[in-house]
């Protein structure tokens, strides 16, 4: 199960904890889209996420790509391991942009 | 080809070859009408003699299109992959995987030995072997969760290291999406035994696959399906074998252990 925080502000940030997979996709979208209304750009930090599948990623990536359309960006920051690893095989910074893994 | 075949989703069908036959036979799918048998039969002795994987270009309507018949020699059988896109290189411009490179992925896996494609009686006889060490039904993506920690437990347990098990775990993972999302949405997995390996069985009674399934989105939610389950399957993995038809998918995952 995903759970998510918000730090509020113009940059705010969405933290996740738990694991992400199909299940997780409401979860995520209503939380990205709370953050995003009225944000300049929204922060997704991975720091809490112990699993994530390619459904979670594809969920990541979904929201990356209709945030950047909307004029939004969204950036991801720490990653733990089993996160990166999984985004490095699924070539998650072609599809979404360099811009998105600002570390 | 091109005009009877342009409304047609691309495919990916399965036809053996047993040395000394005359025929082919359907292992996934329908023998195409368009393909003689006689070539087939031709094609795949001449595999089975050089004892060299091969693979065909059958028609080139367009630069992209292509549709290919590769002949894998398996001892004493030669298994047929025909793979036909149709001009779906890439769904939508979208991040999903090019259909192209997914059914590549799956035929290079059949032919280096990581993946065995399974026939009725086949799939009957291997599910049995081992002894069952946990098994249960899923039938809700909620149940995910619960899935992997039964998963972790046994892999804990067979003493596997930190990566593997991780490894293992996104793959189960993987498989039960998959069959929640195109098996009918529920279904069994079981976790069984066997001499140097624990093999995890994926399984369930959904309509088989449908690789058009796997670009196009899903029925639950409306994610993306980026079609890369199978790549991580079968890339972490160390055997997999898969069972697909009118009655149903099984998978089954092997992971060795020490």
């Amino acid at each position: 199960m995903l759970r998510t925080s918000i730090a509020q502000g113009p940059a705010p940030t969405v933290y996740l904890a738990g694991e992400m997979d199909l299940d997780c996709a409401d979860t995520l979208r209503e939380a990205v889209t709370e953050a995003a209304r009225g944000a300049q750009m929204v922060a997704l930090d991975f720091a809490g996420v112990e699993f994530i599948d390619s459904s979670g990623t594809g969920i990541f990536v979904r929201l990356a790509l209709d945030l950047k359309s909307q004029g939004t960006p969204l950036v991801a920051r720490n990653l733990s391991p089993a996160v990166r690893g999984v985004f490095d095989m699924l070539r998650v910074r072609e599809l979404v942009g360099d811009e998105v893994f600002p570390d | 080809m091109a005009d009877s075949t342009s409304a047609m989703p691309a495919s990916l069908q399965v036809y053996r070859y047993r040395a000394g036959a005359d025929r082919v036979e359907a292992v996934i799918g329908t023998l195409e009408p368009d393909f003689p048998q006689e070539d087939l039969v031709i094609h795949a002795t001449e595999a089975l003699e050089r004892e060299t994987f091969m693979c065909y270009a059958v028609s080139q309507p367009d630069d992209f299109v292509a549709d290919e018949l590769c002949f894998v020699p398996q001892g004493d059988r030669c298994d047929i992959l025909s793979i036909r896109t149709n001009g779906w290189e890439r769904h939508h411009g979208d991040h999903r995987r090019s259909l192209v490179e997914i059914l590549n992925n799956i035929a290079a896996a059949v032919a280096c030995g990581k993946l065995r494609i399974l026939d009725t009686n086949e799939v009957s006889s291997e599910v049995e072997l081992g002894r069952t060490v946990v098994e249960y039904a899923i039938g809700d993506t909620n149940e995910l969760q619960r899935a992997r920690e039964a998963v972790d437990d046994v892999l804990k347990q067979a003493g596997l290291d930190d990566i593997h098990r991780q490894r293992t775990i996104l793959c189960i993972s993987e498989a039960v999406t998959n069959m929640l999302l195109h098996g009918g949405g529920r279904g069994q997995m079981v976790v069984r035994r066997l001499g140097d390996r624990l093999r995890f069985i994926v399984a369930d009674e959904g309509p088989g696959l449908n690789f058009l399934n796997w670009i196009e989105p899903p029925s639950k939610g409306g994610q993306a399906s980026m079609g890369y389950g199978y790549k991580i399957i079968l890339d972490y993995l160390d055997a997999v074998a898969l069972h697909t038809g009118p009655g149903g998918t099984t998978l089954l995952l092997d992971r060795l252990i020490n």
